[in-house]
């Protein structure tokens, strides 16, 4: 029973951030450059609730993403499913209670998500770019991504403890003691 | 210590005040009208007696014996106002649609040849790295796709998917999209490549004889199979003149302002 309000929590947080994209970040944005929520929800599921779960949403989410507006089917989904997997991996080796350290990961994240999202759409749909204009748009986004993750992280601990004592019950005393 | 303190004091005041200064000449007056109002209000009773007693003492009584035919005047004058201004409203309703058919003629006018359908964006890109549009029509309204979307002021770019009433419009900006294009002046083709900055494109393959002039026009040349020829694409801003000759390049400045798009057209007939 609360397995299923989580989930739903999740998926109502998807469809709240991807409204958010679409639409508020449309006018806040940084020099036309927007964040990327998505990242930051996906990693912290793999962080919370493992990989599996962090890789199965991670897919979920991608595909709808690329349902919703995208050049073809499944190039978000492979990517969000490894980071939601890069999540879970991060979690038995770093420590989420520290705001540098979830920062820094959600920072990977972002740059290897976006990594990714270029190489396979220059190799699915020959998509050039330049790697200079990329770079820049890159840090812009990282900073974003950043300042973002500062403000939103008490919500991010509180919604990840719930998680994590939905999916990982019988985990988390190996854990702590 | 003290004068640098108070130094760091006068430049946080003179930033604050400047702050401050911005923020006021930014206001717009008639946010307020109920704060001049209340000023009104306490304001013009004093007046009114004010002037009671200067006309008093000035004499200016006998403004008074023509009181009755004054108010008679008033209220025809009121009247007149009334059906003026019924009137004008009127002409406005009527050059408000004159300016909205003038420019549906225009639209139409442009690409007569083209059977086409009209619609709105509806869902913009949420990553930096793709320039997708969702518009509102689909297969229900005969949109297939790589139907050629284009708007007022020139290309913008192709449909790549369709669902019965939405269609995803890839632009001419996105990376992944080329388009072969006419020179005006030469007719050279060259191809043009999205670059996703704002409204620029990359042509590359510039024959070595061509010569290129800054504000020169591009057309789509109707090579490739989904852009129809003689659609207007930008203008050249800028040439990157290369050592070698063979790989030289140029930007091309898109006609359509892709961040304000909102009304397109989709060319249904091949």
């Amino acid at each position: 029973m609360k397995k299923i309000a989580v989930i739903t929590c999740l998926i109502l947080s998807f469809l709240f951030i991807y409204l958010l994209q679409v639409n508020f970040f449309l006018w806040f944005n940084l020099a036309g450059i927007k964040p990327n929520l998505i990242v930051i929800l996906v990693l912290t599921i793999g962080l919370f609730a493992g990989k599996g779960i962090g890789t199965t949403f991670g897919i979920l989410f991608g595909i709808s993403l690329d349902f919703f507006i995208g050049k073809s089917i499944g190039i978000s989904g492979i990517m969000l499913g490894i980071i939601g997997f890069i999540g879970g991996y991060l979690d038995k080796n770093f420590s989420k209670d520290s705001r540098v350290t979830m920062i820094t990961m959600i920072t990977i994240a972002t740059v290897i998500y976006e990594i990714g999202i270029v190489l396979l759409n220059y190799f699915i749909h020959q998509a050039q770019i330049n790697i200079i204009y990329f770079i820049e748009v890159l840090l812009v986004e990282l900073i974003f991504n950043a300042i973002i993750t500062i403000i939103i992280y008490p919500i991010i601990m509180k919604l990840g403890y719930k998680m994590e004592e939905c999916f990982k019950e019988n985990k988390i005393l190996t854990r702590y003691f | 210590m003290n004068k640098k303190r108070s130094g760091m004091a006068g430049i946080i005041i003179t930033i604050i005040f400047l702050v401050i200064l911005v923020f006021i000449s930014n206001l717009k007056l008639s946010q307020f009208s109920y704060i001049e109002n209340a000023f009104s209000n306490l304001i013009m009773p004093i007046q009114s007696g004010i002037t009671f007693i200067k006309n008093k003492l000035a004499g200016n009584d006998q403004f008074f014996a023509t009181m009755d035919v004054l108010k008679e005047e008033n209220t025809q004058l009121k009247q007149r106002n009334i059906q003026l201004e019924e009137s004008l409203r009127q002409l406005e309703i009527i050059q408000a649609e004159n300016s909205t058919l003038k420019e549906y003629l225009n639209l139409t006018d442009k690409y007569k040849g083209y059977k086409t359908v009209p619609a709105y964006v509806i869902n913009k890109d949420i990553s930096n790295y793709s320039r997708i549009y969702v518009i509102n029509v689909g297969t229900d309204n005969g949109v297939k796709e790589n139907m050629t979307v284009i708007a007022a002021e020139g290309l913008v770019g192709h449909i790549i998917s369709t669902t019965k009433d939405t269609a995803k419009v890839q632009l001419l900006i996105d990376s992944s999209n080329v388009v072969s294009s006419t020179l005006e002046n030469s007719k050279d083709n060259v191809i043009c490549r999205g670059t996703l900055d704002e409204n620029t494109l990359r042509a590359t393959y510039v024959s070595t004889d061509t010569v290129l002039t800054e504000g020169e026009k591009l057309h789509t040349s109707g090579m490739g199979g989904i852009y129809p020829k003689g659609i207007y694409i930008g203008v050249i801003k800028t040439i990157n003149e290369t050592k070698n000759i063979t790989d030289r390049s140029f930007i091309v400045e898109t006609a359509v302002d892709f961040e304000n798009l909102e009304a397109v057209l989709v060319i249904t007939n091949e």
